[in-house]
């Protein structure tokens, strides 16, 4: 028994992080298994990317001496309960010096209370819940926008369309993140004076979706708006399509922008709307990568999939602290902690600067899957492309 | 009423496809009485086979139907000759706790070689639909619900009318039965629970032509094909078809009268009562 | 060992258990709360699955309850934390009687899958209730004190360890054993068998309940799939049945054990735990399938042979 417990105490031991001198190790409990391990990869590659991006352009200068920057990983097997306890281990046992998030809100928030209790900040890409920053925790950042929010560009662009949607039908998963979407676009749908014909929560993973699909239908909106998971949102396109639902418009909060979603979906991707924080333009300048195109290329090269802005984000999260620690001239967690909250940066992601809750602001930009390709449509009033809409029926594409 | 006569054929269909999912579940638990949590990740498997048939050869899913049954059926088959046979008189826990691990491990093999992306099987008329007294009939599951009754039935002739098949029926009742019909009880296991993993494929491959598919699809699908299984009872595999039939209506009317979350309330309530009530299940002996 | 010399090394073991937050990493502490969580809640498991054959599915349930009890107590009513575990024990013995009177009547697979489909019912109905956060969840407040839930767990393991160590010398646990034996002829011999079942059950329910609120409280955020997860309940099972179900300290041990395997692999080898956790599962059911404990009670005396011969016995 004694031998066992020492075999234990070696291999607890060993599996903790030599620490060189002058490195800064960031740690991260992300899905690399299980149900999110699709999204979970972004978080995961965006990470080590930016990190041996950094490194090879010298480090960190903070306070005199030039650090190299360390990811320490683990993989939670998309357990949040496992990542909390995983997120303790980091700090505690591989004496990480930041946090990186987890990806997803529900992970978000139960992982940000041990940066909390521990008061070691975390910057996370991978959260958009209003619940996450709603809580006063002063040692959780977030670089997704506003949950709330994410529906306000697709509105007023709707308003602009011509014959414009009158009626709308808002379906909505019951996790965190999809919870406080539909609250906002609630709010949003009443300002905009739409007439909101059908409200529905549905459970998360939900595969079959033909009752909610038939209602719909017979409720007949100009526009639907799905917020849920990429799954859930796979189901929805095909089933509307053997149900013969066709709207004039439908947008989703997710799967649009990744390059998954039009391969799983083929032609029958085109027409659909989404939403996305970031788009590669060339405007995204940034001090390790040159531009967002560039990011991509490399990204791209490097793993073998396209980033979307899971990736970008994830890349944002290491760049806030490069900076955050060069301002502070320490590695004391709770001045970074402070100048993370006076960042100020260009980054491939975007301006990269957080309000008093923690969250960054950043417009999302309307895009359409148009003959196979994701095209901007609409971003802060501005009209960018030519929309296809009304979207055709099925039969007569 | 139009829509209450759409959402009772959404329901209907809902259920053929649920019955094609069970049916296996049902023949295995029935005849070995092993409780197989791994029936999600088989029928996971099955839409993989129908998947990569498909985005590789381009062979139609309903070609790769009996690929999918026969690629499940070889893998059950192994796994039961060499694995579960090796535990087949231990106590109740042990093939619980096997089976279960079984399913970690395929599901993690899944994303392995499959990787976490979402794959769906596509063909041209996925989409397809006719309409029939102002109700709209999706093509893929009107044919997936016509090769449950299909596959139901040949289970049935094959059961009732074959040798093999009443030696295996026979097994349900005394282990050692299959002697008297001269089969090896080991190769006989193996094949019933072969047979079982095959169904699971088929269903797999259909499966795949309605939803997305991915390596993590399986839990849901072993929970949702028990409570098919013990609502149908275990003794008739055309009473799985009544079964997939029933929770395909109650799922479809509770989405729609009470709400989508409460679904799950619904078929696994039901699926409580029925055991309490009706342990044999709705068509089988009172209790 | 005499009986003396035994209570006395359970106490030592026992104090030293306890000091072990002055002396340990916070690392250690933290994979030691969780540890004594997965005992106690496969030590409750044992109550109705080890000695009274009832292959429970719905112990999660309880956890569940107990998590739920102690969140909504502390976030929506403001109550302590005390009074919160309190609440979360009383939903989980409602639920071991309300429940427990009907599906204890099933027997085999029936019982299993009939708790199985409760925890899909609970799951479902708990991520539709206003007051549980619906399917959100609820955050708890922070409270920077892992000893203090250190000493809780490892206090409630103990209670549970002796409740168990009660049940194995008592007429209460002899006509436990007695059903899971031969349930009519345990009926026919004059033992109450509904009354006992139900009782079983909620005792292991208690001690479910209370190891949920402490985890509700020490990780302060649950939702619906993780306080129900029902792959909680299938590790109590292997930790009780690598153990040796029916034994009083098999089910600590399997605890230790297997977490001990799982913690190194999660942090060591990170993103192929699961395989090999699987891996682990299936491997200890074909050679051992009856527990640590009769690995140690018999391999002294057969060697290597012991598991060709649990194979040879076991296999068709």
């Amino acid at each position: 028994m004694k031998r066992a417990i020492g075999c234990l105490a070696t291999l607890l031991a060993m599996s903790g992080v030599a620490h060189a001198q002058n490195t800064v190790t960031l740690g991260a409990s992300v899905q690399e298994t299980g149900a999110l391990a699709n999204t979970g990869r972004y978080y995961r590659d965006g990470y080590n990317f930016a990190i041996a991006k950094i490194n090879e352009s010298g480090g960190v200068k903070v306070g005199g001496k030039t650090y190299k920057l360390a990811l320490k990983i683990l993989d939670n097997q998309s357990d949040s309960n496992l990542s909390v306890r995983q997120y303790v281990q980091l700090l505690t046992q591989d004496k990480v010096n930041f946090l990186l998030g987890p990806f997803a809100s529900d992970f978000a928030l139960a992982d940000s209370s041990v940066a909390e209790k521990y008061q070691v900040p975390m910057i996370q890409g991978g959260g958009a819940s209003d619940q996450i920053f709603s809580r006063g925790y002063k040692y959780i950042f977030g670089t997704l926008p506003v949950a709330s929010k994410y529906f306000g560009s697709t509105i007023a662009m709707m308003g602009k369309l011509n014959p414009a949607p009158k009626s709308v039908a808002l379906l909505y998963a019951d996790d965190a993140f999809d919870v406080s979407v539909a609250a906002g676009t609630r709010e949003l749908i009443r300002k905009a004076g739409l007439k909101l014909t059908e409200d529905k929560r549905y459970s998360s993973n939900t595969s079959d979706f033909s009752t909610l699909i038939s209602e719909v239908k017979s409720s007949n909106p100009d526009a639907i708006l799905v917020s849920g998971h990429e799954t859930e949102v796979l189901n929805f396109i095909r089933q509307a399509k053997s149900l013969n639902l066709s709207p004039k418009i439908y947008s989703f909060t997710v799967g649009v922008p990744t390059a998954d979603f039009r391969k799983a979906l083929g032609a029958d991707a085109n027409y659909a709307f989404g939403m996305t924080p970031w788009l590669p333009s060339p405007t995204n300048k940034d001090q390790y990568f040159g531009d967002a195109p560039a990011f991509v290329k490399a990204y791209t090269q490097k793993f073998g999939y396209e980033p979307d802005y899971h990736a970008a984000s994830a890349v944002a999260d290491v760049e806030a602290f490069a900076k955050a620690m060069q301002a502070a001239g320490t590695l004391d967690p709770k001045k970074v902690r402070d100048a993370i909250s006076h960042v100020n940066f260009g980054s491939i992601y975007g301006t990269i600067a957080f309000d008093s809750a923690g969250q960054i602001s950043l417009p999302q930009t309307v895009i359409q899957v148009q003959n196979g390709q994701v095209t901007p449509i609409y971003a802060q009033g501005i009209m960018i492309s030519k929309p296809q809409y009304p979207m055709p029926l099925w039969g007569k594409r | 009423m139009q829509l209450l006569a759409q959402i009772l054929a959404n329901g209907v269909l809902l259920g053929g496809l649920y019955a094609l999912m069970a049916l296996g579940l049902a023949l295995i638990w029935g005849v070995l009485n092993i409780v197989n949590l791994a029936h999600g990740a088989f029928i996971m498997l099955g839409a993989y086979v129908g998947y990569y048939l498909f985005s590789l050869f381009h062979i139609d899913p309903f070609v790769a139907l009996p690929v999918s049954m026969g690629a499940l059926f070889c893998l059950g088959y192994l796994i039961q000759r060499h694995l579960l046979n090796l535990i087949a008189r231990a106590p109740m826990f042990n093939t619980l706790l096997i089976t279960f691990g079984l399913d970690v491990v395929l599901t993690y093999l899944a994303q392995m070689f499959f990787s976490a992306d979402f794959r769906t099987i596509n063909p041209g008329y996925a989409g397809a639909n006719f309409t029939l007294f102002g109700i709209t009939l999706p093509l893929v599951r009107v044919l997936a619900f016509l090769v449950a009754i299909v596959l139901t039935v040949a289970l049935w002739l094959f059961l009732s009318r074959f040798r093999v098949g009443r030696a295996i029926r026979a097994t349900a009742q005394n282990l050692g039965a299959a002697r008297l019909y001269g089969v090896e009880p080991r190769r006989l296991y193996a094949l019933t629970f072969g047979l079982g993993a095959a169904l699971a494929g088929g269903a797999g491959d259909l499966y795949g032509v309605v939803s997305q598919i991915n390596p993590y699809i399986g839990a849901a699908l072993t929970a949702k094909s028990f409570a098919i299984a013990i609502i149908g009872g275990l003794e008739n595999p055309l009473g799985v078809v009544v079964g997939g039939i029933f929770l395909g209506i109650v799922e479809s009317l509770t989405a729609l009268y009470v709400g989508p979350t409460y679904v799950d309330v619904a078929s696994f309530g039901i699926l409580v009562l029925v055991l309490i009530l009706r342990p044999n299940g709705l068509l089988g002996a009172a209790a | 060992m005499t009986p003396k010399l035994k209570v006395a090394l359970a106490v030592a073991v026992t104090c030293a258990l306890a000091s072990l937050p002055w002396l340990a990493s916070a690392t250690i502490l933290q994979f030691s709360i969780s540890t004594l969580l997965l005992a106690t809640l496969a030590q409750g498991w044992n109550i109705i699955g080890g000695y009274t054959g009832y292959a429970s599915f719905g112990n999660s349930v309880f956890f569940g309850l107990g998590s739920y009890g102690t969140a909504i107590a502390m976030v929506q009513w403001h109550l302590p934390f005390g009074v919160g575990l309190v609440f979360g024990a009383v939903l989980a013995v409602v639920f071991a009687l309300v429940l427990g009177i009907p599906v204890l009547r099933l027997r085999g697979h029936y019982f299993a899958i009939a708790t199985l489909a409760l925890s899909q019912v609970m799951t479902a109905i708990v991520s539709n209730l206003e007051i549980a956060g619906r399917n959100t969840g609820l955050v708890l407040p922070l409270l920077n004190g892992d000893p203090l839930f250190y000493e809780l767990s490892l206090a409630l393991l103990v209670l549970a360890t002796l409740t168990v160590f009660w049940i194995a010398h008592s007429r209460f646990g002899f006509g436990l054993i007695a059903i899971r034996e031969n349930e009519d002829a345990a009926a026919s011999m004059g033992i109450n068998t509904t009354l006992y079942k139900v009782l079983a059950f909620a005792i292991s329910g208690i001690f479910s309940a209370l190891a949920g609120g402490i985890h509700a409280y020490w990780i302060t955020f649950i939702d619906p799939v993780s306080a129900f997860d029902l792959s909680l309940n299938v590790k109590m099972i292997i930790m009780t049945v690598f153990g040796g179900p029916a034994s009083i300290l098999g089910p600590v041990v399997g605890a230790f054990v297997l977490s001990g395997i799982s913690e190194i692999l999660s942090s060591a080898i990170s993103s192929v735990a699961s395989l090999f956790f699987g891996a682990v599962i299936i491997v200890a059911v074909v050679f051992m399938p009856r527990g640590l404990a009769d690995v140690l009670r018999r391999f002294r005396k057969t060697g290597w042979r012991y598991f060709s011969e649990n194979v040879k016995k076991y296999r068709l």
